[in-house]
């Protein structure tokens, strides 16, 4: 050990506070714990004095991992057996009675207007959007 | 007028039942028996006397909000020190580095100190010692060092705590303190070189 730092690291001992200090420092800490009691959510309050009721109960690092690949499993089992009974979870609107209402003319809206033979024939216009502006070249 | 007497001592362990059977007043005992041991941990640690007093309000909050949780496996003493310790090192993690000193007086029974007695009439000392720039000095020397590092000197050479205490408290082994107490001394020597006996 270096006994010369030693000894100047020991003067440190004197750097103190004035004596009145720790005696206000008390009533300090009164105010403070009052306020605190009335300031925090008691919710906040309430999960502190959870976990010091249980001090050496620690959740294990890869708890949280565990559970999140628990919950991936468990997903994808209710998917697999929603498959299993072929009735897809989106295809329930599609079955549903205010969709098989409808004309069956719409069974047909799929193909082109073009290529309908029982309609007369007619012009399509391009899917451009239409402008009235000028065009930029003359 | 009658004088009253002194309170009679009680040990921690009592104190501690006491607090955790719900009596505020055990843990005020608590508090003044400390704060002062508590204060030279904090204080040696971040040099600024506000932020001390901040941190030491809570770590006696934060101890009277646990100490349910206190089992008795280590002393009091070691389980309080432990929490001041942990929660002044992560104070410096956070605190910005462009911080400003804010040095206590100091006390002057250093005048009569056998130590400083020692170190200013030495002929080997290089220079006339000031107080006010030693104490600066020594200061800014303790903040070059690591916060572990500084954690180690306090206790050790400004607290006087033996090597298998410090251990407890940091968690760390006895071998551990002597190499960091070394590898802390090298360097203070250097940075207080001019202040140290040629």
């Amino acid at each position: 050990m270096n006994t010369d730092v030693h000894k100047l690291l020991r003067l440190k001992r004197y750097e103190m506070p004035s004596p009145d200090y720790f005696e206000r420092f008390i009533d300090e800490f009164h105010r403070r714990q009052r306020a605190e009691l009335i300031s925090r959510p008691t919710l906040s309050i309430l999960f502190e004095r959870v976990v010091n009721a249980f001090p050496d109960f620690h959740v294990p690092r890869l708890a949280y991992a565990a559970v999140g690949v628990a919950a991936v499993m468990l997903s994808a089992v209710i998917l697999s057996q929603q498959q299993d009974t072929g009735v897809p979870a989106a295809s329930f609107a599609l079955n549903s009675p205010a969709m098989t209402q409808l004309p069956a003319v719409l069974g047909d809206m799929r193909l082109p207007v073009s290529a309908r033979p029982d309609l007369p024939p007619h012009y399509v216009l391009e899917t451009r959007p239409v402008s009235y502006a000028s065009p930029y070249s003359f | 007028m009658a004088e009253t007497a002194p309170e009679p001592e009680i040990n921690d362990e009592d104190l501690v039942a006491q607090t955790q059977a719900g009596d505020p007043r055990a843990f005020d005992q608590l508090v003044r028996k400390y704060s002062s041991r508590l204060y030279g941990l904090v204080y040696n640690m971040t040099s600024n006397h506000e932020d001390t007093n901040d941190l030491l309000q809570d770590i006696f909050a934060k101890a009277y909000r646990s100490i349910k949780g206190f089992k008795g496996k280590s002393s009091f003493y070691t389980w309080l020190h432990t929490i001041a310790t942990n929660m002044t090192i992560n104070f410096l993690k956070k605190r910005s580095r462009s911080y400003q000193m804010s040095l206590d007086d100091i006390d002057n029974g250093v005048q009569h100190d056998p130590e400083f007695i020692e170190l200013t009439s030495s002929p080997d000392a290089t220079r006339e010692v000031n107080l006010k720039e030693l104490q600066q000095r020594l200061n800014e020397a303790m903040m070059k060092l690591s916060n572990e590092h500084r954690a180690v000197v306090t206790m050790f050479d400004i607290q006087g705590m033996p090597h298998a205490e410090i251990g407890k408290i940091l968690g760390i082994s006895e071998g551990t303190v002597r190499s960091r107490l070394f590898y802390a001394h090298r360097q203070l020597q250097n940075y207080l070189q001019e202040f140290l006996a040629a």
